[in-house]
């Protein structure tokens, strides 16, 4: 079966990739892994794999387009002269008619989080049709192979229809919601059973009165229910380092919020109010860094002592340092050190061990705390299903590394939580310090 | 360097291309013994003869017409329109004809002229010669527009639009025809489409044509007392307008004031204001501010008309509003 090369999200505000050259050409033979093109966003240009062994066929976009995310750019077949029937839509005209039914919106599309991904699983949605969002609002909450993320609106509006329900599980690239500049008159929700059947007209208004999707994730309650009046810098900010505006409204500080005031959040104690308790289930703190304390720690290390040390070996003993200040604790503390490719290994109190020496792994550990290396991908921060250990996700942007810290109540408390975030940070930002 | 003042640059620009090449030819109102009520062009008639430097009567469609069909058939004229406020008489010449002779003519025929012309309030001239026109022929694709900014942007920008091979129109500030600045002897172009960044900064980014960079540039120097690092950028022609420079410096500092002495509404401060909103939206930390003229026939009275233009001191106050996140309009 041939298999369709799509344009990947490289990064959660991307609509659009900009092909920069193709690395392999129309009938070459291409192995999964193999680096089949550039993309340029608006941060970086990336190579992407192909996903799949065979010929590169029906290339359909040329060096210099720039295409949507989630369209097919060429499809890898089995045969180098394989002809490709193109009549397979991967922007699916979704129904015309219900589209015709609501005003004229932005159609929402299923996003493509990951590489590999071909459908996206809807765990929830935040908004009812109807409802009115922002570009920033969570929309709606999609599960992958990986992970559960948060997928925000990207426009303001009001929601003039939901064509997909929680549950289903929908194609990378199809339209899954419509948002409309005005009030839509007749806001429409379209059940799973009458997703195939684009002709069957969805009766108006099936807007059941309580909308709540199947897995229980109640949309987060702003304190005042109204709109946060925030700079477009601000808001792009707090998205990407994972900082809710609503909390600096409700602790009373005034508005409009711009970059400045983002110091202010960052600086809230992490205080969960009722509804927000059951939302954070999963709780999250997030901290930045420069890179270039860890980054030139194990530079110097190299050059003036020809100790070569991994960047995960030290993060691991900060992580556990940190933890065991934190949570005051004498225990043994094992370190589930991941990355996306490679293996898992797990490290008892890597904290004890000396940096030059080679790690010692342990096999099949219940481990005490995660940490997870992502600072090689795009990927800034993600958000996972809850774990049963604390996890601690190290992100860069290249400048800075990007930490955030997954745990629930029943693991660490909030003040355990935010001591275990800080003294890591503190410790990458001057390894030399906390060493000596 | 020497210094000489914009009018003796635009002279200087002017004679040095039409020695370079006889196919060029000027002609407007009292521009040969006269040399133009501003003097910009005395000399010119007595090295190029009467010929070259035509007195034209006072009929500006005529002579804007002539000089069109004289573009198109191989001359290369330029047009002095004495007032910016007469390009209303033009205007089927300029923007009907010689803008989309290029076009039309599926590049076959092209019109190389330079109309050049002025703006500016404050001179007491009153409400028909005193206007900024320039958003008019920026608004039609075809024609170029240079806005210089100094002595230097004067001369360099006139040599640029004698040699360009479609209709460009060059504003020049009528108060700034004395206003000396550093010129280099040697020859010298300055290319269409790039911006000059007249004074880097980090907190907001100033942008400004015409006489309004000097505006501008007093404004930063205000600023500077406050703490407030100002950037001024001069795109020195706003058609084409060098968008990247003005996009990269405005996501540097998240704050944006587009100043112009043309009408506020409708004008160029809104157009370039816009694109910036649109291309730079993410990076943003206040809304990007126009201000232009007031939207009133310029007065005759000094003292209503000194209100009407942006002063430095209005410019700076609306800069420290940007920068302090106060709200400026009220939602």
């Amino acid at each position: 079966m041939p298999h369709d090369v799509i344009m990947p999200a490289l990064g959660m505000a991307q609509d659009t990739g900009l092909i920069v050259s193709w690395l392999k050409q129309q009938g070459d033979a291409v192995k999964t892994g193999d680096a089949l093109m550039e993309v340029e966003t608006d941060k970086a240009v990336m190579e992407v794999e192909a996903l799949a062994d065979g010929f590169l066929v029906d290339v359909r976009a040329a060096a210099g387009d720039n295409v949507p995310v989630g369209q097919v750019i060429a499809v890898i077949a089995k045969t180098a002269d394989a002809t490709v029937a193109t009549s397979k839509e991967t922007t699916p005209e979704v129904t015309a008619d219900q589209l015709a039914q609501v005003s004229d919106g932005q159609s929402i599309i299923m996003p493509a989080l990951g590489m590999a991904q071909d459908t996206g699983l809807i765990v929830a949605w935040h908004k009812k049709p109807g409802d009115s969002v922002l570009a920033d609002d969570v929309l709606l909450e999609v599960e992958t192979d990986k992970s559960t993320m948060e997928v925000p609106a990207g426009h303001d509006g009001y929601i003039a229809a939901l064509l997909a329900e929680a549950g289903q599980d929908v194609p990378v690239g199809d339209v899954i919601a419509v948002i409309s500049a005005d009030k839509p008159e007749a806001p429409v929700q379209r059940k799973a059973a009458s997703s195939k059947a684009n002709t069957a007209p969805v009766a108006k208004a099936i807007v059941p009165k309580t909308s709540t999707p199947a897995k229980a994730a109640p949309p987060p309650v702003p304190a005042s229910g109204g709109k946060i009046l925030a700079s477009p810098k601000a808001r792009r900010l707090a998205l990407e380092q994972g900082l809710d505006l609503s909390r600096l409204e409700a602790s009373g500080h005034p508005q409009p919020y711009h970059v400045s005031d983002l110091a202010v959040l960052r600086a809230l104690p992490m205080v969960a109010t009722g509804a927000q308790q059951i939302h954070m289930t999963d709780q999250q703190i997030c901290a930045v860094v420069p890179t270039s304390g860890s980054v030139d720690f194990l530079a110097q290390m190299l050059d003036e002592g020809g100790i070569a040390i991994a960047a995960t070996t030290l993060w691991s003993s900060f992580a556990a340092a940190a933890l065991r200040d934190a949570t005051q604790t004498d225990a043994s503390v094992i370190v589930e050190l991941s990355s996306l490719s490679g293996p898992v290994i797990f490290l008892a109190d890597p904290d004890h061990a000396r940096l030059s020496k080679q790690p010692e792994t342990i096999e099949d550990a219940a481990p005490t705390l995660a940490l997870r290396d992502i600072s090689s991908s795009s990927i800034t921060s993600m958000r996972l299903n809850t774990r049963n250990v604390p996890t601690l996700t190290i992100g860069s942007d290249g400048n800075s590394y990007k930490i955030s810290l997954d745990f629930t109540a029943a693991q660490l408390s909030e003040t355990e939580a935010i001591g275990l975030i800080t003294g890591f940070a503190a410790r990458m930002d001057d390894p030399l310090h906390h060493l000596l | 360097m020497r210094e000489i003042t914009l009018s003796k640059a635009v002279n200087e620009a002017i004679a040095e291309e039409m020695r370079r090449d006889e196919k060029i030819f000027l002609l407007g109102e009292d521009v040969a013994e006269a040399g133009t009520p501003f003097k910009i062009l005395s000399g010119l008639v007595e090295e190029f003869g009467t010929d070259r430097i035509i007195d034209t009567p006072i009929a500006e469609p005529g002579f804007m017409g002539i000089a069109v069909g004289a573009a198109m058939t191989g001359s290369r004229p330029i047009v002095d329109l004495m007032f910016g406020d007469f390009l209303f008489l033009v205007m089927d010449q300029l923007c009907n004809q010689a803008a989309k002779t290029h076009y039309m003519s599926g590049g076959k025929m092209s019109a190389p002229l330079v109309l050049r012309t002025n703006l500016g309030a404050t001179r007491r001239s009153a409400a028909q010669h005193s206007q900024s026109l320039h958003a008019l022929v920026a608004h039609i694709p075809g024609l170029k527009v240079a806005m210089p900014s100094s002595a230097y942007e004067a001369k360099g920008l006139m040599k640029t639009a004698i040699r360009d091979n479609n209709p460009v129109v060059i504003f020049e500030d009528k108060l700034m025809y004395n206003d000396k600045a550093p010129v280099p002897e040697e020859e010298y172009l300055i290319p269409f489409g790039v911006a000059n960044i007249k004074r880097e900064g980090s907190d907001i980014t100033l942008i400004a044509t015409s006489s309004m960079v000097q505006v501008a540039e007093k404004a930063a120097e205000m600023l500077m007392a406050d703490g407030i690092s100002a950037e001024v950028i001069d795109p020195r022609t706003i058609v084409p307008l060098d968008e990247d420079t003005l996009l990269k410096s405005v996501k540097k500092t998240s704050r944006a004031m587009v100043i112009d002495e043309g009408h506020q509404s409708y004008g160029i401060t809104g157009e370039i204001a816009s694109r910036l909103t649109e291309k730079a939206f993410y990076h943003l930390d206040a809304p990007v501010v126009r201000m232009g003229a007031m939207d009133v026939p310029v007065p005759f009275s000094p003292a209503l008309e000194d209100i009407t233009v942006p002063t430095p001191e209005r410019v700076a106050d609306m800069a420290r509003k940007l920068c302090s996140g106060e709200m400026i309009h009220a939602a």
